[in-house]
């Protein structure tokens, strides 16, 4: 059950607030999925009502209301010579109070797939009986919830990460405090969140320690990978080798390899912490191909696969396991909810190649180019009978700005970004279809809308 | 052997670079445990300690391919302790690495690795 107060100031002495759309906010703003709203005036003089918002016809209530109580019909409650405890600025309003006994004060609204459920033209009024005032009205709902709505897990990631960099050394915080307040998509700790909520033991303190392990872990790997790929910025900051040096990035990245590790161990779900530690090795088995990959670069579609698959999906796969798994999900759940996680990774990480050939990106245009990072639109490129020869000549020569821009040119001419982008949302339909295998508590639509947005945020 | 053989996948070439010592010197350490999971365990321990060798910790940065190598090691000890050693093994061995990583990166000398392993085997004690 969540409480809210719906406020608002009338401008006539009788007049129909409609708020309608006031009460639909606050079902969205709640998570209500199906359930009941609780309207209730904190007034004697302001009245509730459900009818159509037809000028005409609020004008006729307002006729009706004067014609049965009319002002100065000589009301017993305005004769103040009777009455006792009477403020200094007591209104005469003995009309209003009637008007208000022939409406009411409170209503009950259904709400069904969070939406309420009203008639075609039915809208909710504040009827206000003694303006202009200023009014409140008081609201609660209540039923069932979409279980993690998405603003507050979200902050309360932010906070579990910060609470665990304070009790960290400096040398290390520090370097990861920078990292995590640069931002990042939260994709992996949204992932343990949403299906954490799925099982029996929905215990959402367990999930965000949890959640904000796995971004820690994340972290930790782009550390190492960033002095792998010698690569000098990381969203918008130097990173870490960069910064501080690379003795000091392996350090960090070990000890919140390290830290984060026994964080999930801490949690004491064995399921959990070896849906973690698999995904772990196989980013790093993964990260080992891709460098050995780079003296044929820029490879094939299937070697990208099973690079791509270890280095990004595994940890995709295993936060939505793992997330499952922490709230004794039944175990068809967490294996449609790990093959959901592979390949929403997956087309993830092909989302994230195209930005590499996006100028409306934000990000400098051609930087994987440049360091010879695994990219499936290059890969089809290469393998293009019109724009490949040009591609594999300049890939195989040295890449100075003139040469990358001229790669990412052909690229852009060739039908790769267009082959990548739909092979990503063919992988997006897939994963959406694991889903609907089987019964996820009315998570459905977040997990569908997270992984299309994941796909569309850079096409 | 069969388990040696499966868990040294893409590390074959450090088991002959001294990872089969290590490996030896902490069977030494694990003879508390089942005898079904103290191979494990022993690997468990030995693999990390050359990780961290490998990266370079406390020392001067492992080149990228090395640094890799070192990673892989730590990641598989990490798993083969998830999958078999008791909760306060899993921890003990976690605080252990967190301290020598962050003595490293403070630039303080940290205790001995392998001093710090074994105490972590004898944490379920």
């Amino acid at each position: 059950m969540t409480a809210a107060r719906i406020e608002f100031a009338t401008s006539h002495p009788t007049e129909f607030v409609d708020i309608t759309d006031r009460i639909r906010e606050a079902i969205r703003h709640s998570g209500l999925r199906s359930g009941r709203v609780y309207l209730q005036s904190l007034h004697t003089t302001l009245g509730i009502a459900v009818n159509e918002n037809e000028p005409l016809l609020l004008s006729d209530f307002k006729g009706l209301l004067e014609r049965i109580a009319p002002a100065g019909a000589g009301y017993e409650h305005d004769d103040f010579t009777r009455r006792v405890d009477i403020q200094l600025d007591e209104p005469v309003n003995g009309h209003a109070h009637c008007r208000q006994l022939l409406l009411s004060a409170f209503a009950t609204l259904l709400v069904e797939d969070g939406r309420l459920v009203l008639g075609r033209w039915q809208s909710v009024f504040a009827v206000e009986l003694d303006g202009p005032r200023h009014r409140q009205l008081a609201l609660q709902v209540d039923g069932d919830f979409v279980r993690t709505p998405l603003e507050v897990p979200e902050t309360l990631v932010e906070l579990e990460l910060a609470r665990q960099l304070r009790v960290d050394p400096e040398a290390v915080a520090s370097p990861m405090r920078r990292l995590v307040e640069a931002g990042g998509k939260r994709l992996r700790p949204k992932l343990v969140q949403l299906t954490a909520g799925i099982g029996p033991r929905n215990d959402p303190v367990r999930a965000v320690e949890l959640a904000a392990a796995v971004e820690f872990l994340h972290n930790a790997t782009l550390i190492h990978d960033d002095y792998v790929d010698e690569s000098t910025h990381r969203r918008g900051r130097p990173t870490v080798a960069a910064a501080e040096g690379p003795e000091r990035a392996i350090a960090v990245g070990d000890y919140y390899f390290a830290k984060a590790t026994r964080l999930i161990a801490e949690i004491g779900n064995p399921g959990v912490t070896s849906a973690v530690a698999v995904a772990l090795e196989a980013i790093c088995a993964s990260q080992i191909d891709d460098v050995a990959l780079r003296g044929a670069y820029p490879g094939d579609r299937e070697s990208y696969l099973r690079v791509v698959r270890g280095k990004t999906a595994s940890l995709f796969a295993a936060a939505c396991a793992s997330g499952a798994l922490l709230s004794d999900a039944a175990s068809e759940v967490v294996e449609a909810l790990r093959r959901y996680g592979d390949l929403l990774g997956i087309a993830f990480q092909m989302a994230d190649d195209m930005v590499d050939f996006s100028p409306s990106s934000g990000k400098p245009m051609g930087l994987d180019v440049r360091q010879r990072v695994l990219s499936l639109p290059l890969i089809y490129a290469a393998e293009d009978r019109v724009v490949g020869p040009e591609v594999r000549r300049l890939l195989a020569g040295s890449l100075g700005d003139n040469e990358v821009g001229r790669v990412t040119d052909l690229v852009a001419s060739s039908d790769a970004l267009p082959r990548v982008r739909k092979e990503a949302q063919d992988l997006i339909d897939a994963a959406v279809r694991e889903l609907e295998t089987v019964e996820l508590d009315g998570l459905r639509p977040t997990l569908i809308s997270l992984a299309r947005s994941a796909v569309d945020r850079n096409s | 052997m069969q388990l040696l053989d499966r868990e040294l996948d893409r590390l074959e070439g450090l088991w002959s670079d001294g990872l089969s010592d290590t490996y030896r010197d902490y069977l030494e350490s694990v003879d508390h445990f089942d005898a079904e999971i103290q191979p494990r365990l022993a690997l468990a321990a030995a693999l990390i300690e050359v990780g961290l060798r490998l990266q370079g910790l406390g020392a001067r940065a492992a080149p990228p391919t090395t640094l890799l190598m070192g990673d892989l090691c730590l990641a598989r000890g990490s798993r083969l302790l998830a999958d078999n050693a008791p909760l306060p093994v899993q921890v003990a061995f976690a605080r252990a690495v967190e301290l020598i990583s962050s003595a490293a990166a403070s630039e303080q000398p940290a205790p001995a690795t392998r001093r710090l392993l074994q105490g972590s085997l004898g944490a379920s004690r």
